[in-house]
């Protein structure tokens, strides 16, 4: 018997994961899959709790960069010599430097994301604004706030920008870090990931959180406390990721634009990285794991799962016959941010947990009306203090 | 009644008609709520006057049991509260007997130092508990939601200020006849004790029934997953839907609900008796 | 006497849960505050005295914590007591109907916290078509401007406060209610003969009866507004700015979070100094009742 997690995602995920499982354990015979669905808001605590308790499944998935700090824990084995090399050729690159740390392939991600901004071409048209054409045609921060000015003065309520303001936690780093990033800041050094004071408090930084927080203060944001802002036509734009795209197609048909996120400087930028499947060390069954790996990453599978939650695909050749990203599917716009480098990952360490819950509490302050240079600073130097504490986070190979 | 009185009386039922409002408004609205579809729920709930549903329909109820299992979350809390609550009673008051009516070596010192106990939350010891349970093996099983709660401090401490107030003469009489400890407790002081057990019995179940953070740390199959779990989980669960979290949210208060409403004159007694002589 | 054999069997389940499962865990808890473990970390683990608790001390966050959780008391405590007894002296009236009244203050007690605080979500909801804020307008005829409760630093610890007091405040009103009950009538006999009035009799007799039962009360919501945690992390996550993070929230958030567990072993230390504190207050207050 082989354990399997995975998140509780939207419900069309759950039922593909669920049965590709099934048609897994149909053709495979002797050891057989169980999975087990852990809800998303708790999900990396439950992983850390059992991490700790030295009951981690077989295969499971983690989020995103959350996968390093399991790395530096020694849970996981690398993979590149349980999968094929065809396999791993056709990982989009994007895939393969999420998966890798310290010279190795720790995991692999069925698919990645895409981020940017959801628009109703009506409403856009009606205003006169110009429609960005890719990632490099984004709009400036000024033509931005203008086009939400405009959009203000028709809507009866000001608000006309949804930001999904009722998620809560990994949303506000994935979804605004690129922020800081277009802005030529960032959310710590690159080079030794080190030292976060300086980069995610600089004069850039603040400047483009301001520019956030001047939005919520003129009212030009929704509180979608309901989640049906821009489904329910209450505003024009929503600036969230791939995941939505199913409902907001069915709300809006061909009125539903896809647009990069705004430039605040140094060019558009926006998110990537997603769940990604790893195999722990203490599995009696790492084959029959990356079989079920393999599985998983078959071209129809990879659709499948693509079709359910609008994500991008990870392999190439899924990408290339996708009809939703591929040539000029409606989201190739996730598709070429991905292989064009306007895409950024998100911090490759295993501060990532301390990084980003710090940057989390810096985003509420600020969007409650805070003073942005103090929440920034806040969280540079819990996080760097966490840095030291950790050594540095030195990788000990086993 | 004088005219004055009648007056007094009408202030009085005003009163108390305008706190009832106020108290009853969120419980009406989740109960509402919960019968509401999807679309109506939220954009009505500001409105005073469409705090009553329109359309009337149980599509949320159905929809919570095929979102959860519910059905699974609902034995499961039932299960686990009710093995606290069992095992807490015999325990706890078993313990609270020996400091009030038995002498022994070191009972004043030990006695104190359940006191002491009583302050210390789960919260304040949950991490070195989950690596002690870690340890014991017992992680995502019904034992680690039951076991580690079962001796409580604040119950002990019940029992015992009610017994301390029992009258000694039925207890002599007993004794004189010839019966031990054993007998004198179970045949005269525990029939006589039936208010701080139903208060005990309450107070340990809305714990229980209500318990979040622990479960949280230390379970992740839904084999296990008791009915607050189950219910935080469901609010992040795409995609959001307050219908079905009010429908879930009715149905989890109502079994208790019903208990209070059964045991309520023993429960007020009990908590009366031991508020008084606390 | 013989009883000593007897008296450990009878004690000795419920004690050795007690060791096992509370006493031994904080001894650890305290242990592990003078150390730097950190969750899952491979690092060796190292002792380093009082720095943590010179760390948390330093930190705004959890001098902050600190800080609300004395305001939710010295806001919570008064309010709910005084709620409670107005309420114990409503419903303690000869009147029909009492019954209903106390079942329906009594309900919110039997709620569990964390939906209390997924319903006063919706009741907070800013923009005019909150609940409250409509309430709001209604009563103040127009007067009152629409706010985001729990996302104002100004208001949220209040909004928290209200959901507290709401959910608590049954409870307490039927300990209070039943001490009500137990005050002998022959002494507000006696008091109506030498001819004081209402008031009179509620200063001189009532307040004074009570007085065991208001203490018990008064204890046991201060040490449970100490506890606060669910509806923070629920409701606010302890923002706007800190404006309603607690000492536990800090804690389970510096352990779960930010993985830090020696550092939320030393705040879960300060904690209970804290709280044996207030218990060894009301105890030495209560004896002097009892002395005079």
């Amino acid at each position: 018997m082989l354990h399997v997690w995975a998140h509780a995602g939207q419900e069309a995920e759950r039922r593909v994961l669920q049965a590709q499982l099934e048609r897994f354990n149909q053709q495979s015979g002797e050891t057989q899959l169980k999975l087990t669905f852990i809800p998303e808001r708790d999900y990396n605590a439950q992983v850390q709790a059992a991490a700790l308790a030295g009951d981690l499944p077989d295969l499971l998935e983690f989020d995103g960069p959350y996968l390093y700090n399991y790395i530096w824990q020694q849970h996981l084995i690398p993979l590149e010599d349980l999968l094929p090399r065809a396999l791993l050729n056709d990982l989009l690159p994007s895939i393969v430097a999420q998966g890798s740390y310290a010279g190795h392939l720790y995991s692999v991600g069925v698919y990645d994301s895409g981020l940017g901004l959801y628009a109703r071409q009506s409403a856009l048209q009606q205003i006169g604004a110009r429609i960005p054409a890719s990632a490099g045609d984004a709009w400036s921060i000024d033509e931005f706030n203008q086009i939400l000015g405009k959009l203000a003065a028709r809507d009866s309520d000001q608000a006309v920008l949804d930001i999904k303001l009722n998620y809560t936690g990994e949303w506000y780093t994935y979804g605004f870090s690129p922020l800081l990033q277009s802005a030529g800041a960032d959310l710590i050094e690159r080079r030794s990931y080190r030292v976060s004071v300086g980069t995610i408090n600089n004069a850039a930084a603040v400047s483009a959180m301001q520019q956030l927080q001047s939005w919520i203060q003129q009212g030009y944001v929704d509180p979608n406390l309901d989640d049906a802002a821009f489904t329910g036509g209450r505003v024009a734009m929503s600036w969230v990721g791939h995941w939505e795209y199913e409902r907001y197609r069915n709300a809006h048909k061909a009125d539903l634009l896809v647009l990069p996120l705004p430039d605040f400087g140094q060019g558009s930028r926006t998110g990537q990285g997603s769940w990604n499947w790893g195999i722990s060390r203490g599995s009696r069954h790492p084959q029959v794991a990356a079989q079920f790996i393999e599985f998983l990453m078959r071209t129809d599978e990879v659709l499948a799962m693509c079709d359910a939650n609008g994500a991008v695909p990870g392999i190439k050749s899924a990408v290339q016959q996708s009809t939703l990203y591929g040539g000029q599917g409606p989201l190739a716009l996730f598709a070429a941010q991905l292989t064009h480098g306007v895409s950024v990952p998100r911090p490759k360490t295993p501060a990532y947990p301390v990084i980003t819950t710090e940057f989390q509490n810096a985003f509420q302050q600020i969007r409650n009306g805070g003073d942005v240079q103090q929440a920034l600073n806040a969280a540079a130097q819990k996080i760097d203090q966490d840095i030291l504490d950790n050594q540095g986070y030195p990788f000990i190979e086993q | 009644m004088s005219g004055k009185q009648r007056i007094a009386a009408s202030a009085v039922y005003l009163l108390l008609g305008a706190l009832a409002f106020a108290f009853l408004v969120p419980v009406v609205m989740m109960l509402s709520g919960s019968f509401k579809p999807e679309d109506q729920v939220l954009v009505q709930a500001g409105r005073l006057g469409h705090l009553f549903a329109a359309e009337f329909s149980w599509f949320n109820y159905r929809d919570v049991f095929v979102r959860v299992p519910f059905a699974r979350y609902l034995f499961n809390s039932a299960f686990i509260s009710l093995c606290v609550v069992a095992g807490g009673l015999l325990v706890n008051s078993l313990a609270a007997y020996a400091f009030a009516r038995l002498q022994w070596p070191g009972r004043d010192r030990l006695l104190l130092l359940v006191v002491a106990l009583m302050i210390i939350p789960l919260e304040a010891i949950a991490v070195p508990l989950f690596y002690e349970v870690t340890l014991l093996g017992w992680r995502d099983t019904y034992w680690v939601q039951i076991i580690p709660f079962v001796a409580n401090a604040f119950s002990i401490y019940l029992f015992y200020t009610f017994f301390l107030g029992l009258p000694r003469e039925l207890e002599e009489a007993a004794r004189i006849d010839g019966a031990g400890p054993w007998r004198i407790f179970f045949r005269i002081v525990a029939p006589n004790a039936k208010p701080v057990f139903a208060t005990v019995a309450i107070l340990s179940f809305l714990t229980q029934w209500s318990a979040l953070l622990w479960p949280l740390m230390v379970t992740h199959s839904e084999t296990v997953r008791p009915l607050p779990l189950g219910m935080a989980t469901f609010y992040s669960l795409p995609p959001l839907q307050w219908g079905d979290i009010f429908a879930f949210g009715v149905m989890m208060v109502t079994p208790v609900l019903l208990i209070f409403v059964l045991f309520q004159r023993w429960f007020v007694q009990g908590v009366a008796t031991t508020g008084v002589k606390g | 006497m013989k009883n000593t054999r007897l008296a450990w069997l009878f004690v000795l389940p419920a004690l050795s849960g007690l060791l096992c499962f509370v006493l031994l865990p904080f001894v650890l808890s305290l242990i592990l505050s003078f150390t730097n473990l950190r969750l899952g970390s491979p690092l060796p683990l190292e002792f380093v005295g009082f720095k943590q608790y010179q760390r948390i001390f330093t930190d705004p966050a959890f001098l902050a914590a600190l800080r609300n959780n004395s305001l939710f008391a010295l806001i919570v405590v008064p309010l709910q007591t005084g709620l409670a007894l107005l309420m114990a002296l409503l419903v303690n009236q000869p009147l029909r109907g009492m019954v209903i009244f106390r079942s329906v203050f009594f309900m919110p007690v039997v709620f569990p916290l964390s939906l209390v605080a997924v319903v006063w979500i919706l009741v907070f909801a800013p923009g005019p078509q909150g609940l409250l804020n409509q309430l709001l307008e209604t009563v103040t005829l127009g007067a009152w401007q629409a706010r985001d409760f729990l996302h104002d630093s100004a208001w949220a610890l209040a909004a928290i406060s209200l959901t507290s007091i709401w959910q608590g405040v049954g409870f307490q009103m039927v300990i209070l209610l039943a001490a009500l009950q137990g005050i002998p009538h022959a002494l507000y006999e006696a008091a109506r003969v030498d001819g004081a009035n209402q008031w009179q009799q509620f200063v001189c007799i009532t307040l004074p009866q009570l007085r065991n039962a208001i203490i018990f009360v008064v204890l046991v919501t201060t040490i449970l507004a100490f506890r606060l945690f669910d509806q923070v992390q629920i409701m606010t996550q302890g923002g706007p700015n800190h404006a309603t993070t607690t000492i536990i929230y800090e804690a389970v958030n510096s352990a779960f979070g930010s993985q830090q567990v020696a550092r939320a072993a030393a705040m879960t230390v300060v904690f209970f100094i804290v709280v044996l504190l207030l218990t060894l207050l009301q105890r030495a207050v209560g004896r002097q009742q009892r002395v005079s």
